[in-house]
């Protein structure tokens, strides 16, 4: 028998993809949760600048002395991070829901260059990141409701940015 | 009418998408493509795309995490 017909519950919430309304709903009413329990908004990349700072002073490097981090470093501690708390959330939130999906595959590496790609994505995307002190959920998503300036600004940056970076991947890597 | 496959696994989007709009380009009507992929919001964009422009679209779930979509070119 048809996957889809024996396990009609199981298709409609886990495997099929939500609509963006049900999201973006669910999105806003969690993001509201979050500022009603904990009082502080939800972002993603503080941390990352912690622990990348974490690892500088593991590997001997005295990052806590930077002006950046200015002694945070020393007092820093995961389990009352409610941003780490929250990143740690998304992994395992994104983690269970391709399990329920069951759609938990390790892909295969096809080429050096995608590789590359995803090094130099990754280290481009953490600099701006710090740079403008926050991702699309911290500098974006958490702005726009609070009718902070910032939001908009990072809004008209971030497509620009898109734009020629989707023209750049059309010429140069495709 | 020929068939075609297109190898799109571990591509991430937009990768998968831009790959099969050119791969349609240079085939002729009543062709038909397969698109091999394992990102799951390709398995989105790709057959919106598709359905979008007119052509025939089936979905096919091949293993855990991987599909096949099978694009029949109608114009």
């Amino acid at each position: 028998m048809d996957e889809k017909k024996k396990y009609p519950f199981h298709e409609k919430y886990f495997k099929k993809e939500w609509s963006y309304v049900t999201g973006s709903v669910l999105l806003a009413m969690l993001a509201l949760a979050l500022v009603i329990v904990t009082g502080g908004s939800w972002g993603v990349t503080g941390p990352l600048g912690m622990w990348g700072g974490k690892f500088l002073q593991l590997i001997g490097i005295n990052a806590d002395s930077w002006k950046a981090y200015n002694g945070s470093l020393a007092k820093y501690n995961f389990w009352t991070d409610q941003t780490a708390i929250t990143d740690l959330g998304i992994v395992l939130g994104a983690f269970l829901s391709v399990l329920l999906a069951t759609q938990f595959k390790i892909k295969k590496i096809k080429s050096m260059k995608n590789v590359w790609a995803a090094v130099l994505g990754g280290l481009l995307m953490g600099i701006g990141a710090r740079l403008s002190l926050g991702c699309n959920i911290g500098a974006f998503f958490t702005a726009l409701p609070a009718f902070s300036l910032h939001g908009w600004v990072f809004w008209i940056s971030i497509f620009s940015g898109a734009a020629v970076g989707s023209q750049l991947l059309k010429k140069y890597f495709m | 009418m020929a068939e075609q496959t297109l190898d799109c696994l571990g591509e991430a989007c937009p990768v998968p998408l831009i790959k099969t709009q050119k791969a349609m380009e240079k085939m002729a009507v009543g062709d038909v493509l397969i698109v091999n992929i394992d990102h799951s919001c390709a398995m989105k964009n790709v057959p919106d795309w598709a359905r979008s422009v007119g052509h025939n679209v089936e979905i096919e779930e091949v293993a855990e995490g991987e599909w096949n979509i099978i694009i029949e070119k109608t114009k």
